[in-house]
Formats: C-alpha cells, structure tokens, sequence
C-alpha cells in the first residue's frame, strides 16, 4: 500500500515536471526540465523493479538514466551555442500558453482516460487504472510543446516527453520485451542526433509560402 | 537454417553491407547490392511461407519484391540524377539510402510487431537527411517537419504495440495472428490506434501533412522511394495489425474520406510533385480500403494497385526530377511543351500520370477496379458511391495537369544525361505490363 502511494507520489512529480517544461521561455531550462522528468521516471522504474522483483526494470531504470538522462541531454545542450547561453523561445507568451496547455490536458487526459483506458487493469503490482492518467497528462503535455511552439529544441524536448509518455505507459501497464524498450531509445537518441543538423541550419520553424497546399 | 531463414536475413543485410561499403565506393556497391536484393526478393517469392524469426507471407512476398525493384531503379537513377557538389556527400547519400531499403526490409519480415515498430522509426531515421540531399531553406523545413509529424504518428502507434503485449503476453506476430482475440474493448483500440499512429507515415487523412511536403523537397529518386515503397511498407504493417480483428466500419470509413479529401487537395495543387504527393494519399487510400474489406477479391485489388503504383509512381517522379533539372521551375504553370523539348520525358510523364490515375490497360485499373467490386459487394454503398465520384475527381486533376506541361509551345529541344529519361520511362512501361499481364492471365484462366 506504501508502495502504491509512493508510485502515485512520483507520478505526480512526474506531471509536475512537464507542466515545468511548458513554463519554460529559455532552452537550458527546457533541456534540464526534460533532464528531471527522465530521472523521476527512472525513479519509478527502480521502485517497480523493487516491489515486482524484476531485472528488466532494473535494466530500463539504467537505460533511462544513461540514454536519456545523460546523453539526450547532452545532445541537446551541444545545440544551444555557448555564445548563446540564454537563447530562448521569441515571441511567445508563456502563461497564456500554460493555461491553454491545461485547459487542453485536462480535458483531452479525461476524454481519452474515461472512453478507452479507464477498463484497463494493469498487471503491475499497482491493479488499478487510474494509475494510466499519467502517462497520458504526459503524452497530450509533449503533443501541445511540440505544435505550441516554434523552436527546434523546444520540439524535441516535446517528441521526448511524448516517449517518456510511453516508456511511462508500458510501466504502468505491463512492459514490453526490454530488447523493444532499448531500441525505442536508441530511436529517440538518433532522432535527437539528427535534429542537431537541422538545427545547425534553422533553429525555428515558421509557416512556409512554398509549402502551402 | 532453412533456406527461407537464410534468405530473410540476406534480403536485410545485403543493403547494410552495400551501404558501410559505400562509405569507400559507393557507385559499385550499391548497384551490386540493388540487383542481388532484386534476385533474393525474386527467390523469396518462389519459396515457402516462413513464419520464425521472420514472418514472411504470400502477401509479404509482394511488398518484398515491389521494395528490391523500386530500390534498384532508384539507385539507378540516383547515379545520373545527383549533382556532383550535393549538401549531402555521395558516399552518405548511399549509407543512408541503403540503410532505408535495410529498415524497409526489416519491417516487412520481422515476426515481431514491436521489432516491426522499430523498423518503421528506423525508415524515418535513414531517410529524414535524405531529403536535405540539395540542401535548401525549404528542404529544411520539409526534413523538419517529415522528422517531428512522423516521430510523433508512430510514437502514439507504440501504445498500440503495449496494448497487443498487454493483451496477448507475446508480439509474434504468426503467434498472435493464430490466436483467438481477447477483450473486444482493448482490440478496437489497438485497431484504432494504429490506424492514426502508422497512418501518419501511409498519408491517412488528417495525418497526413508531412507529406506532400516531404516529397515535394526530395531528390527525385527519394520521393520515388517514399511515394512508391515507403508508404507500402507502412500499410503492410498497418494491415498486419488490421488481422488481429479486423474492425471493418472504421478502416473502410477511413480509407473513403481520405480519398475524398486528398481528390479534393489535388485539384488545388500548384506544384506537380506536390501533386504526385497527393496521388499516392489518394492510392494509398484505395489500397487500404482493399485490404479492408478483408475480402480476398478486395486484398488482390489492393496488391495489384500498389505493385502497379509503385512502378508508376517511381515513373512519375523520375520525369518530374528530369522536368525539374532541365526548367528549373516546380511549378505546373511555368512548365510547357515537354513532350517537344524533351519527346521521351515527355512520354514517360504522361504515361506515368495515366497509371497512377488508374487508367486502362494499366495495372493500378484493374486494382482499383477490384477494391472497387469488393467495396460494393461487401455492401458499403455509401462509401461506394463516394469513390465513384471522387476517383474521376483525381483523375481529371492529375491528367488535366499533366497534359497543360506535355503539350504547349515549348520548341526548343532540351539535352538530358544520357540515361535519366529512359530510367524514368521504364517504371511506367512495367506499370503497363501488369495491367496487360492481369488481363491475359485472367482470360487464359476464365
């Protein structure tokens, strides 16, 4: 039952850390919101491999913290240039955005929990579906960052969340096979590598004439 | 380790070896990797059904092949087609090509739906620098775009994965598939959300935005590539998921309103590979609706129009990448007169606009004839009636389009690299072939 409390406990910590992220103009504190997030997940993934005696979680607890934690991060502070330290996101109001962010989650995280996922039973030790709102107040916070806003950074900080999101879902619901759960990461990893090119090149992304249509 | 074993892993690893050894000479092996790929698919095809590591069907073995041929024709095409100075060095340009044809492979004979995931993220992966091969501010933003829409689409299509996990303890795929279905709730949605996540990277509407995009900005032989494989393969994997229980109404609802509105996009397109773009989310409709209808009628539809689209598709982007080199405009209005200036481009871009609009004798005709049947004989009049209407919408957008740049008054002739318009004239020869193949198997039989 502790147990239980405490996985809800660091769920909501969890919740806490995207509405962070959302709050954020400048990029540093955006990469280091999403630094945050992954660890607590880690967090989680070593409670409920204590408590269900599993070495895949074990196992996913370290993935997190080594491909996430520290080398996503890493990449993404790499993109931000010294000379800019305190780049942050132009032209964008913040609280407005952060009270649309939650109108939206609100209602999109009840919608979406009570019509399809609020039958599910996990087969964690936790036996209790409303234990899923997480993961999806995390995937809908990652979808309004990424078409909320205009810079690189910021939306691969947003398609992170979103993988978060998941990694988040299947530990809650039941995890998947760890060798699916590494190559989900190595994806994000590459993908967040790849977005350092296009950054190098256009570090924001506007509505395009030629791409009308 | 049986043959078919053997041959699934070859069909993977030929083009990851051709593209490490492209890093060194990237002309010679990538053209030795296209052909041989080419006679292991042929060989796959003529084998046994396998269903170990690798899941490989009699429907499996059609996309198997219709990846291998678009794959050599592409890199055919891409050895004329790429400037010298490119953003993008060759030798990368290859890596990264062969790699893509690697991770379509992968997803069409893993016998794993969460390893088939992965090979649909590691397509988006190999190919996004693909498109920023003539780099450009525009192509940028396309790459961009292509990353963020499609990462996002089958990142939601990964709950679908731990939905399937959750419901039947396993993600083997012939394990599943021979299995009777659990809790009804919990199939629909994994269903449902496949459909939306990896109909992101098919071009189901609404998600289809990156698209046109995509394609448009791509080197011509990439957009073949995308247009005439990529999309496929991804329905492949979507239809995969379609048999654990298939939830006709929803499927055969979505492929209709897709063709409605990519008809509709169509006919206000400006620019023809944008165009083009649109006519593979109008086809890619249509064949999801064939295997929709789960009726074999209805799924033979759908093999045929891809086969024959994929040829047709890779013929139509071929003559716009020769178009867009030799005018050096993307627009539909600024270009006159090809049939004049350039008489086999010409032909191979009136001839690929009539076999993906589903014109006779061509394959894609008989292909959405069939679907066409199945549709109507499952009893979906409505949805019926709906095609009927806006596939001649499609097909007077594309060829009305198509015949203002063939015919004009262009009159000087333009010189072409020796090869590019025969290369481009090919693929929609072969589209012809199908149709006329069908159509004397099918009265030799009858």
């Amino acid at each position: 039952m502790i147990g239980n409390s405490v996985v809800y406990l660091i769920s909501a910590a969890i919740a806490i850390s995207a509405f962070y992220i959302q709050g954020q103009e400048y990029m540093r504190s955006l990469v280091r919101g999403q630094l945050i997030q992954s660890l607590i997940i880690a967090a989680a993934s070593f409670l409920l491999a204590y408590y269900e005696r599993s070495m895949d979680l074990l196992i996913l607890g370290i993935l997190l913290i080594v491909l996430r934690g520290i080398l996503v991060t890493y990449f993404l502070l790499r993109q931000i240039p010294r000379r800019r330290s305190y780049l942050y996101e132009r032209n964008v109001s913040v609280p407005a955005l952060l009270l649309v962010d939650l109108v939206f989650v609100v209602i999109a995280t009840f919608l979406v929990y009570s019509l399809a996922f609020s039958k599910i039973v996990p087969h964690s030790v936790l036996q209790n579906s409303s234990v899923l709102l997480f993961p999806l107040i995390l995937f809908f916070q990652g979808l309004f960052l990424i078409t909320s806003r205009r810079g690189t950074i910021t939306q691969v900080v947003g398609y992170v969340e979103e993988e978060n999101a998941l990694i988040l879902f299947g530990l809650f619901l039941l995890p998947v096979p760890i060798i699916i759960e590494a190559s989900v990461f190595l994806d994000v990893l590459a993908l967040v590598v790849i977005s350092t090119v296009v950054t190098q090149e256009k570090d924001r992304h506007e509505p395009v004439e030629e791409l009308k249509g | 380790m049986n043959p078919e074993v053997l041959e699934g892993f070859a069909v993977i690893l030929v083009p990851v070896i051709a593209g490490i050894l492209s890093l060194k000479e990237h002309r010679l092996s990538s053209i030795a990797a296209s052909g041989i790929e080419v006679l292991i698919s042929i060989a796959i095809f003529f084998s046994g059904d396998t269903s170990g590591i690798f899941y490989i069907n009699h429907v499996s073995k059609v996309f198997i092949i219709m990846v291998a041929s678009v794959y050599l024709l592409s890199t055919i095409y891409s050895m004329e087609y790429l400037e010298k100075d490119t953003w993008l060095r060759h030798s990368y340009y290859f890596l990264l090509f062969n790699f893509f044809t690697a991770s379509m492979m992968f997803a069409l004979t893993i016998n794993n739906y969460g390893l088939m995931w992965v090979g649909i993220e590691a397509t988006t992966i190999s190919s996004a620098i693909l498109i920023m091969t003539e780099k450009t501010e525009i192509s940028t933003e396309a790459t961009w775009r292509y990353i963020l829409i499609v990462s996002a689409g089958v990142t939601f299509a990964f709950i679908s994965i731990i939905l399937i996990y959750y419901n039947f303890g396993t993600l083997d795929v012939s394990t599943i598939l021979s299995m009777a279905p659990g809790d009804s709730l919990i199939l629909r949605l994994i269903i449902s959300i496949s459909l939306v996540g990896f109909g992101t990277k098919v071009g189901i509407f609404p998600v289809h935005t990156w698209l046109p995009d995509a394609h448009s900005e791509s080197p011509a032989p990439v957009s073949a590539m995308f247009s005439g494989v990529l999309l496929p393969t991804a329905l492949y994997v979507v239809y995969t998921i379609y048999r654990i229980d298939e939830f006709h109404e929803l499927y055969i609802w979505a492929g209709t309103v897709s063709v409605v509105f990519a008809s509709i996009f169509l006919g206000a397109q400006r620019k023809y590979k944008r165009m083009f773009a649109y006519s593979t989310m109008e086809n890619m409709s249509i064949a999801l609706l064939g295997f929709a209808t789960g009726s074999a009628v209805g799924i033979a539809g759908a093999l045929l129009l891809l086969v024959a689209h994929s040829f047709g598709k890779a013929s139509a982007f071929y003559s716009s990448g020769n178009v867009l080199k030799s005018y050096g405009e993307k627009d539909i209005d600024r270009v006159t007169g090809v049939i004049r200036a350039m008489p086999v481009t010409g032909s191979s871009l009136l001839m690929s606009s009539l076999a993906v609009t589903g014109t006779p004798p061509f394959g894609t005709f008989f292909g959405e004839f069939l679907v066409l049947y199945a549709v109507y004989s499952g009893g979906y009049i409505i949805q019926f009636i709906l095609l009927a209407i806006f596939i001649p919408v499609a097909f007077i957008s594309v060829n009305y389009n198509v015949t203002r740049m063939a015919f004009g008054h262009e009159s000087k002739k333009i010189e072409q690299k020796n090869g590019m318009p025969y290369i481009a004239l090919a693929p929609a020869v072969i589209s012809l072939a199908i149709g006329i193949g069908f159509l004397v198997v099918t009265y030799a039989l009858v």
